[in-house]
């Protein structure tokens, strides 16, 4: 069972699973002094992380703003206070006052309990940033929780779906494991049900060289959400575009953002760069989903350290650029149903999304020419509530599974207070495939009536063809 | 790594339960998670998906698209809960002795 203590915890990843991706699990008796040299290399490296460690003056602000707190009423997950299972320990070994007087400030020594219960709380926090958005002293409690997560990953510590999420990047390039002929496979089938469908001929070009545009989808999209590639095509075909999809990096997505920063984050970008060199494409747009597009947008370009030719665009700031400029037809009346937006919150929280042709604004500008009924939730854009599966918190064994209900509670209160749901035929749309994956089995444990739905679905059913 | 032993052989399974090899499975290992998962007895349908994944798994070398496969085996999602209460990723795919699928599933 998969608590420790009486905190519920996700699987590990068995030492093989590590092992394969060249990491030696660290012994128990090793555990706190190399937690502590890594602790160091974090507080040297992350000025961010340094000013969380140092700054907080407890005033409480972040409690009532973290949907994880809400669900669960654990005290230890009030972000300061899961910052301060970190804190502590920074405190002991990193400050004057912690080394001379100890439990007097708050400092604690680091054993392998305080390192579970890190295991335990830094896999319930979705690295959402709310909190950081409304402390008053910008503490981004998000980056304690990617150094927790980096420091648990080096010591070998590290969710079992997050790892063999890790091997399947290096073995094929996606998280879902997808290998050239499932990818081609499906995207035949896709073409065929459009045609069936909507009685369009949309083709999904693979690995075509000297195409325009690199799309990139979110592997996910190949399993569950049909109607996010459809559009994505649709789309494409509308506009006549030369366009491809890439078999070596077919993945929005990219969870090296969410347990280590460094080698599987890396190898993401470096197949993208392989890609896009190899097939000669003029610019890059990518698909729905959220830390991703974080990913991508704000790390590519140091990450790779070369200078990047690409452009890389968003596919929903592709669309609302075509919206504004009249040169898509859409039929509102082809998505009747009353609609909600879910705004992911790695778009806007995270990627300077704001202005009037920023992501925020898009998703609307698209949404509102794509749906009749369109209606926004409360709190909604930049002060949106996760949907509790944030930083791939998608674990299904029963216990993980309860904690996502939970986790995904405010969220369901919001969808609720919209009213979309009352005759049971409203839409969540949720623009993103971690957001996706946790609605469609939470908006039934919480009865919200909804069906969950992409934005380029909408959008994908809202041409009219000439 | 963890076994179960079905019909007095060892069978690797993963930390969730899924087998690793896919060589290893038999329809022993099936009727074996069917238990697990509270399926009384495995009828026709459930051997009709359980051996279009299997195909499919072959050919592609992963799991079918949600949509296809509904579409292949004439079920509807809510017929393949039916049948496998867990659903078709981590209830079908466990009996048909895929591996559990990963990424934002």
């Amino acid at each position: 069972m998969p608590t420790y203590k009486g905190m519920v915890q996700p699987i590990k990843a068995p030492d093989d699973v590590l092992r394969r991706l060249h990491l030696e699990p660290t012994p128990d008796d090793q555990k706190v002094e190399k937690a502590l040299k890594y602790l160091d290399e974090m507080r040297k490296k992350f000025r961010s992380f340094t000013l969380a460690m140092e700054t907080c003056v407890k005033c409480g602000l972040c409690a009532e703003n973290c949907h994880t707190y809400l669900g669960t009423r654990d005290p230890n997950n009030i972000p300061t206070n899961r910052a301060e299972l970190m804190r502590k320990i920074y405190r002991r070994y990193f400050t004057l006052e912690g080394r001379w007087f100890g439990k007097l400030v708050g400092a604690e020594d680091l054993n392998l309990d305080v390192i579970e219960q890190w295991y335990s709380y830094f896999y319930q926090c979705s690295e959402c940033r709310r909190c950081a958005y409304t402390c008053p002293f910008g503490i981004d409690t998000c980056e304690v929780t990617m150094a927790a997560r980096q420091i648990l990953y080096w010591l070998g510590i590290v969710p079992k779906m997050h790892g063999e999420i890790g091997l399947a990047i290096e073995k094929v390039g996606n998280h879902t494991g997808l290998p050239k002929p499932g990818i081609v496979d499906t995207l035949e089938f896709l073409s065929e049900e459009i045609m069936d469908e909507f009685g369009v001929e949309v083709n999904f070009p693979v690995d075509k060289e000297g195409a325009d545009i690199l799309y990139v989808p979110s592997s996910a999209d190949f399993l569950l959400n049909a109607y996010t590639l459809m559009g994505a095509g649709m789309f494409f075909t509308y506009i006549g575009a030369n366009w491809t999809i890439s078999s070596h990096m077919t993945e929005a997505g990219n969870f090296g953002l969410l347990f280590d920063q460094r080698f599987v984050l890396r190898h993401l970008f470096m197949r993208l760069v392989d890609a896009a060199q190899k097939l000669n494409v003029k610019k890059i747009v990518w698909g729905e989903c959220g830390h991703g597009w974080r990913a991508w947008k704000m790390y590519l370009p140091t990450m790779t350290d070369i200078p990047i030719r690409w452009p890389i665009v968003h596919i929903h700031d592709e669309i609302a650029h075509y919206i504004r400029t009249n040169q898509l037809k859409l039929d509102p009346t082809k998505n009747d149903h009353p609609v909600t937006l879910h705004d992911p919150c790695n778009f806007v929280r995270c990627c300077s999304p704001g202005g009037p042709n920023g992501l925020i604004e898009n998703l609307r500008t698209v949404i509102k020419a794509s749906c009749a009924d369109f209606r926004e939730m409360t709190p909604n854009r930049d002060k949106n509530f996760c949907c509790g599966g944030g930083s791939g918190i998608l674990f299904d064994d029963p216990e993980m599974y309860q904690r996502r209900i939970q986790l995904s509670s405010k969220k369901a209160e919001q969808v609720r207070a919209t009213g979309v749901g009352k005759d049971g035929n409203g839409i969540l749309c949720a623009p993103c495939s971690i957001c996706k994956a946790q609605l469609y089995p939470m908006v039934e444990e919480h009865e919200l009536g909804v069906e969950v739905k992409g934005l380029v679905d909408l959008l994908g059913r809202a041409l009219v063809w000439k | 790594m963890p076994t179960i032993n079905v019909n007095g052989a060892d069978i690797e399974v993963d930390e969730d339960g899924f087998i690793v090899d896919p060589d290893s499975w038999n329809e022993d290992v099936a009727k074996y998670f069917a238990a697990q998962e509270g399926i009384k007895e495995l009828n026709d349908d459930h051997w009709k998906m359980i051996n279009y994944l299997r195909d499919y798994y072959k050919q592609f070398q992963i799991a079918p698209m949600i949509r296809k496969l509904c579409k292949e085996t004439g079920m509807s999602l809510k017929y393949v809960y039916e049948l496998f209460p867990s659903g078709p990723a981590k209830g079908a795919c466990k009996l048909a002795g895929l591996p559990k699928p990963t990424g934002c599933v």
